[in-house]
């Protein structure tokens, strides 16, 4: 075991970091504060991901053919980490890069990789994940969005909602219903829906976490051709499956909440309120609930980077951490009181609105719970 | 950064394994229902084989230490283990065990001491070691699942050793972290055996969404304990061993509170062996200033003097 960098990763974060400081404009602080759903965030990443692109900082765990650099899981948990210290510059592309590109690569066919891979890579292309639906959301497999056939086409027909970066994305990766209700998983399909397809409406909701951050998205007799398709009728869980896995990872939050939490300390010393005991014992629960969720965090990496899938162990690390933000949000909430209000730390009031997305988005907490009961104790199942 | 062990350490936890399932670890019913068994058997076999030992090995070193203390401290039988694999090695001193540990306190009630063969104290003046001998130590009556004693001895000879007396504090809070750490998960594995084989109405507990989350998020919590006492122990940092025990002790009592919660009532008795996990708890969750001291003092690592 050797829970040290290597000096080549301890060189890879410092050229990214590096890369950060030098690019990111000023007013950044000030568009982050949205939160890295919102559309002013998704707006910057189409200025910003083709600067890391030229960098080859996009995309560089893909394959040299697709754009990337072969990098290691290590360099890719590295990015996730500095990106989401700085608020995720990213925006909605950090979804591009994690799980739709990978996904794409394995399951798509020659067509689809041609279309889609090279814009993603080259930091253009804005996607919007079309899962939940008004009576669908964490019991996905029960959505009712139809898919019907007819001859090489489908019709779509159905509403998707809680829908990031919908207003901007030029393709939805939508999941369908293909045959009956009652034969569940089995009759889902992955339809890659260009978002300019007469029929389909969007509607922004107003929302706690960042402006035009969520929508609802109509679908009324869209027709798309049978090829874009991904995978399979019926593949369809199998490849939901490999995605989240990837999203689940994905997402190195404890790096954003570890830096507010920097930010906090710091500010609490200069006003002189760091020397309470109190105060800093409840800095140290912060910082180790950040500590846990990293570790956990690491371990998932260290499996993919060994050629293994993570199962439930992906579940494990996201409750640390949803922990981890919240405890970071108590300690401010109960030491900074100006912490959400005006507008003097966008940060802190980002990282205030994400505490509560933490729990539920990609999974809420409760399924995370259930994963965890059913795979990795192996508790009996109770009545569905 | 890698989370698999290396050959050696893979081919002692092997070893450790095969010890740790074998003959006189198990519980069994005892005739008088006691709150601590020693394992005479197990602390032999591991004492003979030079398990305690292992950490001076330079590919072995604090990192096995600690996983052999986990793995040991989920056993439902006691031994002392916590001080003679991840100190003694330490030291480099040929103290004969068990070891009994004071931190900056010079009474008081101490785990191991009455059958304890050397005393160890570590506090600002450094680390000082004693031999104890017939009548040094006085045994003391105790809920908790250790032998409790005191030393009675006034003039016991202490003879100051050549230590850090803060890396020795650290290599303490990191084999207490693991302690806890593994009676935690010792006593839910012995919860989750339970709730998969009792049924109440109809079904087993462990099928009952209200038992399941609580389970699963006790796991959650559990979790990082091993990974951050492992990752103490490696590094050696001060802030690292803080911030495993801070954590792994802040925890310790709402898991023991909801692992007595899905035994029911057969969790109040003496008969299931729950209670060894939970008052080695009880008691470990104080060491070193329990976990509000130990996070403080994470912070202060961190952030004081930055």
């Amino acid at each position: 075991m050797d829970f040290d960098w290597s000096d080549d990763n301890r060189r890879y974060r410092a050229r990214v970091r590096h890369f950060l400081e030098q690019e990111l404009p000023a007013e950044w602080p000030e568009i982050a504060r949205h939160g890295p759903g919102s559309k002013e965030q998704t707006e910057f990443s189409l200025d910003f991901c083709p600067k890391l692109a030229e960098a080859g900082f996009l995309v560089p765990h893909w394959p040299e053919a697709l754009g990337g650099a072969n990098g290691t899981a290590w360099e890719h948990l590295i990015l996730g980490e500095e990106m989401w210290a700085v608020g995720e510059p990213r925006g909605g592309q950090y979804m591009n890069v994690n799980w739709i590109g990978p996904t794409l690569m394995r399951y798509g066919s020659e067509a689809q990789k041609d279309r889609y891979l090279p814009p993603m890579a080259a930091g253009k292309a804005i996607w919007c994940q079309g899962f939940s639906e008004p009576n669908a959301g964490s019991d996905l497999a029960s959505l009712r969005t139809r898919a019907e056939r007819d001859g090489d086409h489908y019709v779509i027909n159905g509403t998707k909602i809680w829908t990031s970066y919908a207003s901007l994305a030029e393709t939805c990766f939508l999941l369908v219903r293909t045959g009956p209700l009652s034969a569940g998983k089995s009759a889902i399909a992955i339809l890659l829906v260009p978002m300019d397809t007469p029929g389909i409406e969007v509607r922004a909701i107003p929302s706690l976490v960042g402006h035009g951050d969520i929508h609802e998205v109509f679908f009324t007799d869209v027709r798309v051709p049978v090829s874009t398709r991904l995978g399979e009728e019926g593949q369809a869980w199998e490849i939901i499956n490999y995605s989240l896995t990837n999203e689940r990872v994905g997402i190195p939050r404890y790096a954003m909440s570890s830096r507010v939490l920097g930010h906090i300390v710091a500010d609490l010393k200069r006003q002189d309120r760091f020397n309470d005991g109190v105060v800093r014992m409840r800095a140290g629960e912060a910082a180790a609930a950040c500590e846990a969720a990293r570790l956990l965090v690491y371990r998932l990496v260290d499996m993919r980077a060994r050629g293994q899938t993570p199962g439930p162990d992906a579940s494990l690390a996201r409750v640390a951490t949803v922990a981890a933000d919240n405890a970071v949000l108590d300690f401010a909430l109960d030491f900074l009181p100006e912490f959400t209000t005006g507008n003097v730390y966008p940060e802190y009031l980002a990282h205030h609105e994400r505490a509560i997305v933490a729990g539920i988005a990609s999974g809420a907490t409760e399924i995370q719970l259930n994963l965890i009961a059913q795979r990795h104790l192996e508790l009996p199942r109770g009545p569905r | 950064m890698y989370f698999e062990p290396n050959e050696d350490m893979t081919a002692l936890l092997s070893g450790l394994e095969q010890i740790a399932l074998g003959e006189g670890t198990e519980w069994e019913p005892s005739g008088d229902w006691s709150r601590q068994v020693w394992s005479h058997t197990l602390d032999r076999t591991l004492d003979e084989n030079g398990y305690y030992d292992a950490g001076a090995e330079e590919s072995l070193g604090a990192i096995a230490a600690a996983a052999m203390i986990w793995r040991l401290s989920r056993l439902s039988v006691n031994i002392e283990a916590a001080a003679s694999a991840m100190l003694r090695p330490a030291l480099g001193e040929d103290l004969p065990r068990p070891i009994a540990v004071m931190t900056d306190r010079r009474g008081g009630a101490v785990r191991f001491l009455p059958m304890a063969k050397a005393v160890l104290r570590i506090d600002d003046d450094g680390v000082h070691a004693a031999l104890l001998s017939d009548g040094d130590v006085r045994e003391l009556p105790t809920i908790n699942a250790y032998p409790m004693g005191e030393i009675v001895n006034d003039a016991l000879e202490w003879r100051r050793l050549d230590a850090d007396a803060g890396r020795i504090r650290d290599l303490w809070r990191i084999a207490v972290a693991a302690e806890l750490a593994g009676a935690m998960r010792g006593g839910l594995d012995a919860v989750i055996a339970h709730v998969k084989d009792r049924e109440q109405f109809g079904r087993p507990l462990g099928a009952f969404q209200g038992v399941q989350h609580r389970l699963a998020m006790a796991s959650a919590r559990l979790e990082p304990t091993y990974w951050l006492t492992l990752k103490a122990a490696q590094e050696l940092d001060s802030a690292d061993a803080a911030i495993a025990l801070g954590y792994t002790a802040s925890i310790s009592t709402q898991i023991v509170y909801d692992l007595h919660q899905f035994m029911g009532a057969m969790g109040l008795t003496l008969e299931h062996p729950l209670h060894r996990w939970t008052y080695r708890l009880r008691h470990l969750r104080s060491e070193l200033g329990g976990a509000s001291t130990n996070l403080q003092l994470a912070a202060d690592r961190l952030w004081r003097n930055a």
